[in-house]
């Protein structure tokens, strides 16, 4: 019987890159944990391929300001900590949250227009608020994008956070903030592979050394585009494993976002009866669209509910487990 | 290497070592070898020093080791330390300055005497005015001495990613407070940051600065350093510390350290006024950093590359230079400086009063709301883009010659001439086609001009309502000069702009863009396969067809159309890790069918591993893989033993049985599918097209769409094949839309690939 089951066993060439988020006491930051993602040389979860030494981790969304547009399954869920960072970020540590992904939200011009001294002080409550690492994302529009992420790296010497999102459009801005205070940088390109590449190669250009590159390929949410993007993220990582340099790098998805933009999330009237249960629907959409991105090679996952952080957790656990299926 | 200049930089740093040595010794035995020695709100301890040694000088007894490593810098015999070792001995005795000036400078700080006071002079942000620093300074009264940390990261940011592109370290004075004025403000102008050093018989930059009213500071990007050549040191350090901050280099990696500002901080010298031994001691030592240095009076240069990336030292006297007025010289020796260093200056607005923007481009001016044009049926108007040496073209001037069109009524037209002067050090003649192309985007980007055609059958409108908001016919210079350093500033460095109206300059200039025309043709003509050293490959399209790869060869084009052989090369210069990468053609495996060994292993590589094999000229074996945006279809007619060329603009139905979009559904997404491939409409020019399945004799049938739109290329390539009538006897939707019609079109017209071999 067991002479019938041919050996499956790819023998890859290729390794991620292991990227630790985060500094210790020891390494000139505070935070009390840290993370390290990466260093797998076989495709997700197969513990009896290759090795996977470290497991994809759960980071949790905290905007500086509340936000007006979220369904109001969140809204009730998180309660007052929505309007103080430092109070959310806490309380998502609390939850089981492994790295805060802090969004300087405000900055942008049509949503309050902060700037980088607001950016410090935001940066500088979160992080002594918590002790886990952080990760910074600006309003997503070049300009402020420099303003806000250029002081939160400096506000955050030593600790190791990440720079998001650094894009084609100002990648040297955050890569030369990056590169002056020892921060990290998310990369992040449209749902495509020589997009992605070119940009890390532009990025390792300017000597900022492989361990403080995260990719974000840009995905979609479950029932939006999820299948096309997790095809480009397989693919991704299919390239790495084969030991294409460039493409290398552990990747962070932000699932929370793209399932929250769902209409099966947003609306809980006018819907079909057998949608069933429009929180339980809701929970399962963003846990659904977090774990099939594990599947693909996600590293790390940026959620919203905090329900769905124990979802995630557990989901991860199981995987991680390297008894064969009886 | 000039031996003037070397000698005279032996002496000066002779001269300076044993000074900075005695003032060490002399602070030493008053103050203490323990006494500290410290720069300002810097981590980085006495940058140049700790660049180039290690050490982390923190008391005067440090100085000393820094001493005794300057002295075994100008002791050493000539030698391979530095990369270049017949300059060895200079750029040592540059080095040792410079561990001298900065020793000196440490001195005058241990005693209190740095910054250096300058009665009267008030900074505009300095790292005085913050409050934690050693304070009373903040009333004015002192040069800015070094930058302290938290500038340098904010400036630095900007010199790495490129909004700043380097900055220039003025030495001396300049010959009048007028050209000092001018030359900083062309400086400012082009976003350079501007530190002021030294003096000539007393007087200083700075003090020509301070006269003038001009602000310094931090605030405007003048930061004085102090009126001795000495504090130039400054500069250097600054330069240091960039590379230890941007680089991650440590102290003592010096030769990483020169490297990265040779690659990435586009600095340069400007000597103004006399040059002594110290000054050519400095340049020697900023010269190992690839700093260029520009003298504006007579002094010996060094012309050949080397230590730096183009001229090391370049004399530009300040009376010789063309020019009115000292603005207009300051103009040109700016000019000349960020020439010499390569620094490239960004435009990101064109400046002109109508909306611009890729959304103008499809918009089209009707005759009703036109207020003129240039080109069309009732004038003529070309366009001719040349390349030029780097001193023969004026960058940013555009000029019109000839009247303007108020004389021309409303709705009328008159002649125009874009004559288009580019340098660049990366520029080459083959680039002239693919920037002047552009033209038509360019120009289309206003909103209210209509741009159509190319070359000498260009034709553009103004709409009223542009010309009533301004627009004028320099402003298509503007555009096309902003444009071109936006979009091209990686090969182009200057961009000169003619605008001609009068007639017989017009007459002339035609002529000789006609020549050019003719001659490009020519090259075109030229540019075999066999003749090129490596194709080009094009990726774009992974992004909906993963595997697919365009390898594109001066005789086969990208199947979009879009790109062609130049335009990859142009692009691969541009964006070097760009989708266009050169693909080595490697051992040729077979010139029939096209296979290189390179293409093989290429294509294999980048269409991960799925593609193995290509042939660049069949469709039948191993043909190139189809991504979707292929202009026209080709597909194999078995009963008619040829081949149909369907286009895109065709929605008839074909003798395959299926329509153009049918067909693109079975051919795309990047498979090689034997008997049916995409390509570009001048594929079908080309003496290679399908060369080894038979060639343009094989097309049984082509859609009108085609036949018409080119159809005097069309023509010359039936010529070329022998047979003149040869279009005439193939096919097209008006003439057969099924096998069955097709068949007896072809045995009445004796369609030639009815004889031929079989094509299976
Ligand atoms: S079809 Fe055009 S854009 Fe696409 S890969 Fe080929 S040359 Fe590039």
């Amino acid at each position: 019987m067991s002479a019938a089951v041919p050996d499956v066993k790819e023998i890859w060439n290729g390794r991620i890159v292991e990227v630790t988020l985060g500094a210790g006491p020891d390494q000139g930051g505070t935070r009390r944990t840290t993370v390290t993602v990466g260093g797998q040389n076989t495709l997700p979860f197969l513990h009896f391929e290759g090795q996977m030494p470290h497991k994809p981790v759960v980071a949790v969304e905290v905007r500086d300001q509340a936000p007006d547009d979220w369904s109001e399954l969140l809204v009730q869920a998180w309660g007052d900590v929505l309007s103080d960072p430092a109070a959310w970020a806490a309380r998502a540590e609390e939850l089981g949250a492994e790295v805060i992904a802090l969004s300087l939200d405000s900055a942008h011009p049509e949503r309050g227009d902060t700037g980088a001294k607001e950016a410090r002080s935001t940066v500088r409550r979160v992080l002594e608020a918590t002790g886990i690492p952080l990760i910074v994302y600006g309003p997503g529009q070049p300009d402020k994008d420099n303003e806000v992420l250029v002081a939160a790296a400096e506000e955050a010497a030593g600790e190791r956070i990440a720079l998001g999102n650094c894009e084609e459009k100002n990648y040297r801005t955050i890569v030369a903030a990056a590169l002056a205070n020892d921060q990290l940088v998310i990369a992040k390109t449209p749902i495509d592979v020589n997009l992605a590449k070119q940009l890390n190669v532009l990025i390792g250009d300017m000597r900022l050394s492989r361990d403080h590159i995260i990719m974000d390929p840009t995905t979609g949410a479950l029932g939006y585009g999820l299948e096309y993007t997790y095809s480009v993220m397989e693919r991704v990582r299919l390239a790495a494993l084969s030991g294409d340099a460039a493409l290398q790098q552990p990747m962070i998805v932000t699932a929370g976002y793209e399932a929250w933009r769902a209409k099966e999330t947003r609306t809980g009237e006018g819907v079909p009866a057998e949608w069933g249960d429009w929180r339980t629907r809701s929970l399962l959409w963003e846990a659904n669209t977090a774990v099939t991105l594990l599947e693909t090679g996600a590293d790390i996952v940026v959620l919203r509910h905090p329900d769905v952080i124990p979802l995630v957790k557990q989901a991860i656990e199981g995987l991680m487990q390297d008894s064969p299926v009886a | 290497m000039s031996r003037y200049i070397a000698q005279a930089a032996l002496r000066g740093a002779n001269l300076i070592v044993r000074e900075a040595e005695e003032m060490v010794e002399a602070a030493i035995a008053e103050l203490g070898p323990d006494h500290p020695v410290a720069f300002i709100n810097t981590a980085y301890y006495l940058p140049v020093i700790l660049g180039f040694t290690g050490l982390e000088v923190t008391n005067l007894g440090d100085l000393r080791k820094a001493m005794a490593h300057a002295k075994r810098l100008l002791n050493s015999p000539p030698s391979q330390q530095l990369w270049l070792p017949y300059l060895g001995e200079t750029l040592d005795a540059g080095a040792a300055t410079l561990l001298a000036t900065e020793t000196i400078e440490g001195v005058r700080f241990a005693r209190g005497e740095q910054p250096e006071p300058i009665p009267g002079l008030k900074l505009t942000g300095t790292s005085f005015t913050s409050p934690d620093s050693n304070g009373g300074q903040a009333e004015g009264g002192f040069a800015n001495g070094p930058i302290d940390d938290i500038q340098l990261r904010a400036w630095g940011i900007q010199l790495v990613d490129g909004r700043m592109p380097g900055f220039a370290a003025i030495v001396g004075a300049a010959r009048s407070n007028e050209a000092a004025v001018a030359i900083v403000r062309e400086l400012q102008k082009r976003n350079i940051l501007v530190f002021l050093s030294g003096n000539v018989n007393g007087r200083s930059i700075i003090h020509q600065l301070q006269e003038e009213g001009v602000e310094m500071g931090y605030d405007t990007y003048i930061v004085p350093f102090g009126t001795d050549t000495i504090s130039a040191i400054y500069a250097l350090g600054f330069a240091t510390r960039s590379a230890l901050t941007f680089g991650g280099m440590s102290g003592g990696q010096i030769r990483e350290i020169l490297l990265y500002n040779k690659y990435r901080v586009f600095a340069f010298v400007l000597a103004l006024g006399e040059v002594d031994d110290l000054k050519y001691a400095m340049a020697a030592g900023a010269i190992n950093y690839g700093f260029p240095v520009i003298a504006d009076t007579v002094i010996p240069q060094i012309l050949p590359t080397g230590v730096t990336s183009y001229e090391h030292v370049i004399s530009m006297p300040f009376d010789d230079i063309p020019g009115e007025t000292d603005a207009e010289k300051a103009r040109r020796l700016v000019q000349r400086c960020t020439e010499v260093r390569g620094v490239k200056i960004k435009i990101t607005e064109v400046p002109i009063p109508v909306p611009y923007g890729s959304a103008f481009e499809g918009e089209r001016v009707r005759k009703a709301d036109m207020r003129v044009e240039f080109g069309g049926s009732k004038a003529h108007a070309f366009e001719y883009l040349f390349m030029a040496p780097l001193d023969e073209v004026e960058d940013g001037k555009i000029e019109l010659i000839g009247p303007d069109f108020s004389e021309v009524p409303e709705g009328g037209a008159m002649n125009l001439g874009i004559l288009i002067k580019v340098a660049g050090r990366k520029m080459q003649e083959d680039f002239e086609p693919v920037l002047e192309r552009q033209t038509h985007y360019f120009v289309n980007g206003a909103s209210g001009i209509q741009h159509v055609g190319q070359r000498d059958i260009t034709w553009i409108r103004f709409s009223k309502a542009a010309v009533d908001k301004g627009f004028r016919i320099n402003h298509i210079g503007d555009i096309l000069y902003a444009r071109l350093h936006a979009d091209f500033g990686a090969i182009v460095d200057k961009v000169q702009v003619t605008l001609i109206t009068d007639q017989q300059l017009f007459e002339e200039w035609l002529t000789k863009a006609r020549q050019a025309y003719q001659a490009r043709n020519v090259r075109l003509a030229d540019m075999v396969d066999e003749a090129a050293e490596e194709f080009y490959s094009c990726t774009l399209c992974q992004s909906f067809a993963p595997n697919h790869v365009c390898a594109i060869s001066p005789e086969r084009l990208g199947l979009c159309g879009a790109y062609n052989w130049l335009d990859c090369k142009a692009s691969y210069q541009i964006n070097p890790t760009g989708p266009n990468q050169p693909i080595p053609k490697g051992i040729c495996l077979d010139p029939v069918l096209g296979v290189w060994q390179g293409v093989n292993e290429f294509v294999y590589q980048n269409s991960h591993q799925v593609v193995e094999r290509v042939s660049l000229y069949s469709m039948m074996q191993d043909p190139m893989t189809s991504c979707g945006c292929f202009e026209c279809i080709a597909v194999v007619i078995p009963e008619a033993n040829g081949i149909m060329v369907v286009s895109r603009e065709d929605p008839s139905m074909t003798p395959a049985g299926m329509t153009f979009s049918t067909l693109a559904g079975v051919a795309g997404g990047g498979q090689q599918t034997p008997g049916m491939m995409g390509i570009g409409k001048y594929y079908l020019l080309s003496k290679k097209f399908l060369y080894a399945d038979g060639g343009f004799k094989r097309i049984v049938w082509m859609s009108s769409f085609l036949k018409e739109s080119m159809a005097e290329e069309l023509k010359a390539v039936c010529e070329r094949e022998g047979i003149p009538d040869l279009l005439d006897r193939i096919a097209d939707e008006r003439t057969a839309t099924t096998v069955e019609e097709l068949l007896p079109f072809l045995e009445e017209h004796e369609h030639p690939a009815l004889t031929m071999d079989p094509i299976f």
